[in-house]
């Protein structure tokens, strides 16, 4: 067994979580999605709506 | 103060989205003129409906060119006047109130829906456009018969529209 290991040492700003990012971006673009479809076909879209 | 180049990302997103939820809501109320309901109806002596002169004969009133009102009292387990009847292509302002217990007043499947309290008067104006018929129902549970409480608008064609909900 070699007993010498690879240490690296990462910064703050070296290290980028790219899965996360991945993940957060896909939720947002449902968010996005979700929201466009709720607002503006499901609620503004579903007559009859109170104008007063 | 150190921050990462995704979380000024993620911040700078975050805050847009609350913007863009903001306006979405300012277009609805000023582009589209979508109103919430309030307490504009102002109130009405619950326990003397039949002395009001506005609820004592619920009905449909002709108030203008194409502009009604109707005055419609929701109380167990009815809604009167029941159809409530009015022409296509209208204008028309529903004054709700009750004289027993809260109530909803729901045209099913659309947005002109609001809660009926006694002692208040729930104001809310709709667009009519097509003849048709919709249902109206109870969204408050309020008792024993809450599950049969319903009512329909009925929108009938300008020239077939006679006066009223009454015939």
């Amino acid at each position: 067994m070699e007993e010498e290991q690879t240490v690296r040492e990462l910064g703050h700003d070296e290290f980028d979580p790219n899965g996360t990012l991945a993940l957060i971006t896909v939720y947002f673009l449902i968010l996005l999605v979700m929201w466009v479809f709720m607002y503006f076909v499901e609620f503004l879209g579903n007559e009859l709506t109170v104008v007063g | 103060m150190n921050i990462h180049s995704y979380e000024k990302i993620w911040l700078v997103v975050a805050i847009l989205l609350i913007v863009g939820f903001i306006s979405t809501v300012t277009y609805g109320a000023t582009a589209v003129g979508i109103d919430m309901v309030d307490d504009e109806g102002g109130t009405v002596n619950a326990s003397a409906l039949d002395e009001d002169p506005r609820f004592s004969e619920p009905r449909v009133e002709q108030v203008g060119d194409n502009e009604y009102e109707a005055y419609v009292v929701a109380q167990q387990y009815i809604f009167k006047p029941d159809p409530i009847t009015v022409p296509a292509n209208s204008t028309v302002t529903f004054f709700v109130t009750s004289p027993d217990v809260i109530h909803g007043f729901e045209i099913v499947g659309t947005n002109a829906n609001t809660m009926v309290i006694p002692g208040q008067v729930a104001k809310i104006t709709v667009n009519f456009n097509e003849p048709g018929e919709y249902g109206v129902v109870c969204h408050e549970y309020c008792g024993s018969g809450h599950h049969t409480m319903e009512g329909s608008v009925v929108v009938q064609p300008e020239d077939e529209f006679s006066h009223g909900g009454d015939e």
